[in-house]
């Protein structure tokens, strides 16, 4: 996977600010499926487009969302790049830990046997 | 609530703590179980306090470096360490991959015998005068991983499967 420069801890607290909110969740669910306008994005919610645009501005500054500067539409599109190298780096981490322990686990097999015929 | 300044792992083990801590500290050991799919070579390990854990893990055409610098070294029961990822002189360096995460990773290790010749592990990772940006990578990274995230990762799970679709 290609990491690029996000990590900085701002955009960290911005993600998890961000995804912390369940209308700016359902968001990204829908953007998952295609880009969509703010007047699109509000019609499932109870919401008024102000509202949806100002958490469509939180998903902005965490780097999930980007929409084009100009144009009347301005649609918004997903970018889920910053969420996927987190996590895939504290997946690696942990992954890395229990495919340790795995061997490990046959290793002390091992010597328990050796030292059964002792 | 989720300390998200620490991460803990427990695990079980089905042999006694004297041999769990033979497996965990000596070198012959060592490179058996540690890294999984790479070929670990123990350049040095010296068990005892204040002894050094200098590792090579080589894969296909590449090898990462790490030390951990032994603190507490009480056979069979409590081995504390502090652990960075090094260049090939064994200077501290920051994790190529994520950068902001804690160049020192404090691990404290309890073996405790469980009373049926088997030891529970208990394995807590703090950063280690750590910075401000490194705390926040660490917690971010730790709330991200499970307890306490929730829907978080359902969605995050949701997304990633749509994506690589």
């Amino acid at each position: 996977m290609e990491l690029k420069g996000y990590q900085r801890s701002g955009d960290l607290d911005a993600l998890f600010t961000a995804l912390a909110d369940p209308t700016r969740r359902a968001i990204l669910m829908r953007l998952a499926d295609g880009e969509a306008t703010v007047g699109e994005l509000a019609r499932p919610f109870a919401m008024s487009q102000p509202a949806i645009s100002k958490h469509l501005k939180v998903l902005e500054r965490a780097g999930l969302v980007s929409r084009d500067v100009d144009g009347p539409r301005r649609p918004a599109r997903l970018n889920a790049a910053p969420m996927a190298e987190a996590l895939a780096w504290i997946t690696e981490f942990r992954r890395f830990w229990d495919d340790s322990f795995d061997l490990l686990d046959g290793l002390l097999a091992e010597l328990q046997s050796k030292g059964d015929e002792r | 609530m989720t300390d998200v300044n620490r991460y803990i792992l427990e695990r079980r083990f089905k042999a006694p703590p004297e041999l769990v801590w033979e497996a965990w500290t000596n070198e012959k050991y060592q490179s058996r179980w540690y890294g999984p799919g790479v070929e670990t070579v123990v350049h040095v390990n010296e068990p005892r306090a204040g002894g050094r854990w200098l590792v090579e893990m080589k894969g296909d055409g590449w090898s990462a470096f790490q030390r951990a610098d032994y603190r507490t070294f009480e056979a069979p029961n409590r081995l504390v360490f502090l652990q960075s990822m090094t260049d090939a002189d064994w200077n501290v360096i920051a994790n190529p991959q994520m950068p902001d995460w804690p160049r020192v990773m404090h691990t404290d290790i309890t073996f405790t015998a469980t009373g049926d010749g088997q030891t529970d592990m208990r394995l807590v990772w703090t950063p280690h005068e750590a910075t401000e940006a490194e705390v926040a990578c660490f917690a971010g990274s730790i709330e991200m991983l499970g307890k306490g995230w929730g829907m978080g990762m359902d969605i995050l799970d949701e997304i990633l499967a749509e994506l690589q679709a």
